[in-house]
């Protein structure tokens, strides 16, 4: 492309005066970096919920405004879990055909203290989304996953597990879902809105004819 | 959208030798089998050195080329086109969201990418160094930068690596908006009035060159990446991919009766290749080493963006708040 000198045609540059010379270099202040939490989507009532990613928060709360913007802003869904990634816990990713319950063995940890509920999630396969499996009621981490091994160990290899204790998780209820109400009316994100082959059959004609 | 060709280092293969032979052997083998590789999984430095420059330069893209289709949003022609182009510069930043975070399981944090980035130590897809000067030039950007963008993502979602695999499926599901919407854009314009067939066929003009860099420098002089391709983080040569797009969309643009400014632009029916007259790659180089006529202030914003938001995180932080690598 031969460009002529021009004027920048960004307003943001003239708006604000930005100097386009770099005088010095951009530093990022530590805390800049936020930490992570993880998103899991539920699609239909009654699916499990599944993995979708993660997103950058400050808080909780934030984290949550940002994974629903994030994760259920072009497609609905009926659910959403938010926890801070540091809160959960994962087991080491397995071979092929190997069982990570397998490896799972009663080490007799104290396991007193008081009764929580645990969310359980199953990796099944490499390059898919972990999936939750069940919720176990427990006094840890490593017991979530013995009780998981009793329950929810079929057989099936699972190359991975995370635990996430429920109290961590942020979560939509019921009452919540009309945060996605508003989807079905922004049809300009739906390619079925851009429809143009009615005008381009009428211009070839006019051009053939 | 928006990852183009993608510009690898000279690979050094003797790094190899100072892998574990074992692990080496391994890890290969996985890939042969078809099987992803996760964040936890041992890999070779370079597998994951080059990942982390692929995936970072594919995510930069995304939110510089935000910056010229976002500055059209004010003045896209109605409420109905407006609506639609916020929609989509709000998926490329959430592109660029995705595309980051995968990256950082590769154990770069996200802050140390921006800053890379605005300090002009990375890359972005060269194609967004460029201006678009009239309304015409956005929706060729959106319909013709979005399918070449698509031609690559839709090649690397099949690649090794897990995190950056079930990043990219999901930027392509919500890519068919963008491209449906381009090229319905460009549609209107090109079956319009005598001013707005010109107007697109100027903006098609200036597009061409850069759409024809987009897929990175020919095959025969990029730098050897025969051991990226086995370990399947490159997934088709920059070649191929320029001949995918040219077979998808040049009978499209003819279609719509516009002329592509290149007289040599035929397709060999032997070789069913297409044949074009060379894009200037010492324009390329130059443009992609900082010469270009927007780079500067492409990252003048963007420096602009994260110095003013400084105040909304400095407000939001909690101090006990601790960064860690994310899962997956």
């Amino acid at each position: 492309m031969i460009v002529m000198a021009f004027e920048s045609l960004d307003p943001r540059i003239k708006r604000w005066n930005l100097s386009l010379q770099r005088n010095e270099e951009y530093q990022s202040a530590d805390l800049d970096q936020l930490p992570t939490y993880e998103v899991f989507l539920q699609m239909r009532d009654g699916k499990a919920y599944e993995h979708a990613g993660i997103v950058h928060a400050a808080t909780a709360d934030m984290a949550f405004v940002f994974a629903k913007e994030q994760f259920s802003r072009r497609y609905t869904c009926t659910g959403m879990w938010v926890v801070l990634s540091e809160r959960v816990w994962v087991t080491d990713c397995m071979e092929l055909e190997e069982n990570v319950y397998d490896h799972i063995v009663d080490t007799s940890i104290n396991a007193d203290g008081p009764q929580e509920e645990y969310e359980i999630f199953h990796l099944m396969k490499r390059g898919k989304q972990h999936k939750h499996a069940g919720t176990v009621g427990t006094t840890g981490h490593q017991q979530a996953i013995l009780q998981a091994k009793t329950q929810f160990d079929d057989g099936t290899p699972v190359l991975n597990i995370w635990t996430a204790k429920k109290a961590d998780i942020s979560a939509t209820d019921a009452e919540d879902q009309v945060i996605w109400s508003t989807l079905k009316d922004k049809t300009h994100r739906e390619v079925i809105s851009y429809r143009a082959g009615d005008r381009l059959k009428a211009f070839k004609e006019r051009q053939n004819g | 959208m928006y990852g183009g060709g993608n510009i690898f280092e000279a690979t050094k293969f003797d790094n190899l030798t100072q892998e574990d032979p074992v692990k080496l052997d391994e890890f290969e083998a996985r890939i042969a089998r078809g099987e992803k590789i996760e964040p936890s999984d041992w890999m070779p430095a370079l597998y994951r050195k080059q990942l982390i420059r692929m995936i970072e330069q594919h995510a930069n893209s995304e939110i510089i080329g935000a910056l010229p289709e976002g500055t059209w949003i004010t003045r896209a022609p109605g409420f109905k086109r407006k609506m639609a182009l916020m929609a989509k510069v709000q998926d490329e930043v959430g592109h660029a969201q995705l595309l980051y975070s995968a990256a950082e399981t590769l154990g770069k944090s996200r802050e140390q990418m921006m800053q890379d980035l605005i300090n002009g130590r990375s890359k972005y897809s060269n194609i967004f160094n460029y201006p678009a000067f009239t309304w015409a030039d956005s929706t060729i950007i959106s319909w013709l930068v979005d399918a070449g963008a698509i031609v690559n993502q839709l090649a690397n979602s099949k690649g090794s690596y897990g995190p950056y695999c079930r990043a990219l499926e999901r930027i392509c599901a919500e890519e068919s908006f963008h491209l449906k919407y381009g090229h319905h854009a460009v549609i209107h314009l090109a079956t319009g009035s005598k001013i707005q067939r010109e107007m697109v066929q100027d903006a098609l003009n200036r597009w061409w060159p850069p759409m024809m860099h987009f897929f990175g420098p020919p095959d025969r002089i990029s730098v050897h990446t025969e051991v990226l391709t086995k370990w399947k983080v490159k997934m088709a040569t920059n070649d191929e991919c320029r001949q995918q797009f040219l077979d998808m969309y040049v009978p499209k643009i003819w279609e719509l009766e516009l002329t592509v400014p290149d007289p040599n632009l035929k397709k060999n029916e032997q070789t069913r290749q297409w044949e074009y007259t060379e894009p200037d790659w010492e324009e390329f180089i130059r443009v992609i080493n900082g010469d270009g006529p927007c780079n500067k202030e492409r990252l003048a914003v963007r420096r602009n963006a994260e110095e003013r938001g400084r105040w909304v995180r400095q407000a939001l932080l909690t101090p006990e708040a601790k960064y860690v690598t994310p899962l997956a």
